[in-house]
């Protein structure tokens, strides 16, 4: 499995996740709920844990 | 008259409101009115056609186009779609496929003047994607997404690609974004992408339910689908050239909406998430930029959107493969009796295989094949020739029952699936055949004799 991260939007909150590619891109994330354009630094919340047993993910 | 969707959904409507309900009040395709209706009825356990005819477009103004959504929600309508009869839904619907699959009817191709795709032609900015009703399907989708049939030309050996890829309105008139998984599809992409060249794409919104389904055909590289398409019409595609690129690209003249774009090399757009077959959404990623060229459709031409992630979108993919599946493992193997692709694997994660067992290994074998019919595929669970691979309290008594999991089950790491699962980087495969090589239990049952002697109605019942 591809490896994700979610986001929280910093503009209306909702939280969407991405494919991991994402992750240091320089490419702004696009909000599903609100169009709001934000690097993802810049989200108030991230969660990029990675799966702790078995085989890992491809990034 | 040449077979399209608007005859189709004509057949339907003779046979009442079960089949296909016309919707008049007005609804908002991208506020989710359309997959809110929908996912009531699919709660109810009812799957009619349905056919929205007061839409509004992506500006919020009234549309001109209906959408018609959920045609493929049954197998019943899916055979019908093929000529079936509705009760031949099961394998029979699925080995009639894979008959048709390997028969090809050669396309034909008309004036554009003749073409009724051709009746209205936008082209340039005229070419707005706004103009549609385009659904937004789910809470998390990055917004409207059309979900039909996309066209694409290899440009070294010429034939055409049939195939079902999403394309994303990104709030621009010509601007789209494509998510392409079909591997055919990507490999032409990636030649043009490689030449430095734009790739030509047309998205299809709209035919006969026997396109769609002949569009799913696992066809080899290098076969002409608008051929293979034929022989699931039962008669040639009717092509005529395209607004864009004329006779060097040809496109079917019977489709109801056709919007032309080329895919530019190295250029992006961030896609997704979109809710997708398998009921999880697809991660936001970057994805092919689609900048549209032209636009035609017919007069009175309808929108077709597919309710991803639900029973249509399951039979789309789970019929197509079921048949040619069957075919492949009986030559292979010559035990097979039956294959079915389970809903509650989306039609897609899950393959149940019935098998006449002689000795043991023969079922991990039949498993391991059955693995190999698709990327897809994460879990091969091979049961008895006497379980009945459509009725999956049986499969699912056959696993409880016969397997041991220390020896039955095996996995199979470092793989692949696009589709995101816990178990997507594995391959499972459960023998849940009744051991042959140890004393074991008897499955239950009452003699035949008996069923034979006895009606239900002598009895009152």
């Amino acid at each position: 499995m591809e490896r994700i991260f979610w986001v929280e939007c910093r503009a209306c909150h909702g939280r969407f996740y991405c494919d991991y590619s994402l992750r240091s891109a320089g490419l702004q994330l696009i909000c599903p709920f609100c169009k709001d354009t934000f690097l993802p630094d810049e989200a108030t919340w991230i969660d990029e844990r990675t799966r702790q047993s078995g085989l890992g993910f491809r990034v | 008259m040449p077979k399209d969707l608007h005859a189709f959904l004509d057949q339907l409507r003779q046979l009442g409101p079960e089949e296909l309900a016309t919707i008049d009040r007005p609804v908002r395709p991208a506020d989710f009115d359309v997959t809110a209706i929908l996912e009531l009825l699919t709660r109810d356990q009812r799957f009619p056609t349905l056919l929205f005819c007061c839409t509004e477009d992506l500006h919020g103004q009234p549309s001109r186009f209906p959408i018609v959504t959920n045609l493929f929600a049954t197998r019943a309508r899916c055979a019908r779609g093929l000529g079936l009869p509705p009760e031949q839904d099961k394998m029979e619907l699925s080995l009639a496929y894979a008959r048709l699959e390997r028969s090809q009817l050669p396309a034909v191709t008309i004036p554009v003047g003749e073409a009724p795709a051709k009746q209205v032609v936008c082209a340039g900015a005229d070419a707005d994607l706004g103009m549609l009703p385009i659904v937004r399907h789910f809470e998390m989708d990055l917004g409207p997404v059309l979900t039909m049939a996309t066209i694409m030309k290899d440009p070294d050996e010429g034939f055409y690609d049939v195939t079902f890829i999403k394309v994303f309105y990104k709030d621009l008139p010509r601007r789209g974004g494509l998510t392409i998984h079909s591997p055919h599809h990507l490999r032409i992409a990636k030649k043009y992408e490689q030449r430095g060249q734009p790739a030509p794409v047309v998205a299809m919104l709209g035919h006969h339910p026997a396109f769609s389904l002949g569009s799913l055909a696992l066809s080899p590289w290098g076969t002409n689908d608008y051929d293979v398409i034929g022989s699931f019409l039962g008669e040639p595609v009717r092509l005529t050239a395209s607004e864009t690129w004329g006779a060097d690209f040809l496109v079917p003249a019977d489709a109801e909406i056709l919007i032309e774009g080329l895919i530019p090399p190295g250029e992006k757009e961030i896609c997704d998430p979109f809710g997708e077959v398998t009921r999880t959404y697809q991660p936001q990623g970057l994805k092919q930029a689609l900048d549209v060229t032209a636009m035609s459709f017919r007069q009175d031409a309808i929108l077709q959107d597919v309710f991803s992630g639900h029973e249509e979108h399951w039979y789309l993919g789970s019929i197509a493969k079921e048949g040619s599946m069957f075919n492949n493992l009986e030559r292979q193997h010559g035990c097979i009796k039956a294959v079915h692709l389970p809903n509650s694997a989306c039609g897609r994660l899950a393959a149940y295989v019935s098998m006449r067992k002689e000795r043991e290994g023969i079922a991990k074998r039949v498993g391991m094949s059955a693995l190999m019919e698709s990327w897809q595929f994460n879990w091969a669970i091979v049961v008895d020739e006497d379980v009945d691979v459509f009725d999956e309290q049986e499969v699912l008594w056959a696993v409880y029952t016969n397997v041991d999991p220390s020896r039955d089950v095996d996995v199979l790491k470092n793989q692949y699936n696009i589709f995101h699962s816990a178990a997507a980087d594995q391959k499972v495969i459960i023998d849940a055949t009744r051991p042959l090589d140890y004393a074991f239990p008897a499955k239950i049952n009452v003699p035949q004799t008996a069923l034979d002697r006895i009606r239900l109605a002598d009895y009152g019942l």
